[in-house]
């Protein structure tokens, strides 16, 4: 997101990957390919740790990310 | 040859605007009926090689796409092997995506995060108890009583907070939901987080819709606000795979004739 108005970049990119990696149009079947599990991107990524909705699912446990208070 | 899949849209046509994604990729339209998939083609490479910036540049073109149409967001990392498996999904949700584009037309999402003070709010409950309990005498408690009356203790203490949440965001969403036409809203994920939500705005309405966010903002010392978006509408998407939709639709004519003639469903780029 490029015109959100928040102070952080961190928080905007947590923000995208609680949409991008698990909301939206979800597809099963089988003309779909995965070539990567979701969940191992996840752990590909430093700010997952801070990631306030979908690692608490991952995970069963309540995360405290890094909110940023609102311009 | 794999497509990476970025949404569907409400035009079967192509962008005329170029616009890249991952990989560097050119994306394009892979029309079906009265819509179309945006697609790229994937190198042979793994996509974890490239999560994080492919996660930005998913997000960068479904921004792009929804200046223009409506836009169902997918979820990252849908690849299919070609554009027959591209045309074969959207023919099975062929009515799902309809009723997404119809539903969501015009709108955009917003997110809004609270963080209330849940110590401090916590302290003055338990303050507030004490000046109670003072006017009360409580008998000398055996251990178990006192146990008892301990864990009774905290079951108020928990609903007294669970209450208060309940007012603030009652309020909160007053003043949200007078400019959306459809929310989500989650109520302490984590005892800081006092609401997690998401409102469906309509286009022009995002002005007032964002005044009365800071409005809520202003009167709200001591808490703590993240808003985000405009955002395509990744949270309001509600598929329920109607799959026999086309068996008998005039549509499934029409899906058979542009299986046959390539030239229909081809691949020109945006």
């Amino acid at each position: 997101m490029h015109n959100i108005a928040v102070k952080s970049k961190d928080v905007t990119l947590l923000e995208i990957l609680d949409r991008v990696l698990d909301k939206g149009v979800v597809i099963s079947g089988d003309a779909v390919i995965s070539v990567a599990d979701v969940d191992l991107i996840y752990l590909g990524l430093k700010v997952l740790l801070s990631s306030v909705e979908t690692m608490e699912r991952l995970r069963g446990a309540p995360i405290t990310g890094p909110m940023q208070e609102a311009t | 040859m794999r497509l990476h899949t970025y949404a569907i849209i409400d035009s079967s046509d192509q962008v005329d605007e170029p616009i890249y994604g991952l990989e560097g990729a050119r994306v394009y339209n892979v029309p079906y009926c009265d819509m179309g998939a945006i697609v790229s083609e994937l190198g042979a490479g793994s996509i974890q090689d490239i999560a994080e910036q492919g996660i930005l540049a998913h997000e960068d073109v479904t921004e792009k796409l929804m200046e223009r149409f409506t836009v169902l967001p997918v979820r990252f990392n849908t690849i299919y092997d070609g554009t027959e498996g591209v045309l074969a999904m959207m023919q099975s949700y062929y009515r799902d995506f309809r009723d997404n584009l119809d539903r969501l037309s015009n709108k955009v999402e917003f997110g809004i995060k609270v963080i209330w003070p849940s110590d401090r709010i916590r302290e003055s409950i338990v303050n507030a108890r004490k000046k109670s309990d003072k006017k009360t005498t409580v008998p000398t408690d055996s251990p178990n009583r006192k146990f008892m009356r301990d864990k009774f203790e905290q079951y108020r203490l928990s609903e007294e907070l669970e209450n208060r949440a309940d007012k603030f965001i009652n309020i909160m969403d007053m003043f949200f939901s007078k400019f959306a036409a459809e929310k989500k809203l989650k109520k302490l994920r984590t005892e800081d987080l006092l609401l997690d939500a998401v409102y469906l705005v309509e286009k022009d309405k995002q002005g007032d819709f964002k005044e009365a966010f800071e409005h809520i903002k202003s009167a709200h010392a001591g808490f703590k606000f993240l808003f985000s978006g405009p955002w395509p509408p990744y949270n309001f998407v509600d598929l329920t795979k109607n799959t026999d939709s086309l068996e008998d639709s005039p549509q499934r004519d029409l899906f058979d004739i542009l299986i046959q003639d390539r030239e229909l469903v081809g691949t020109d780029k945006i």
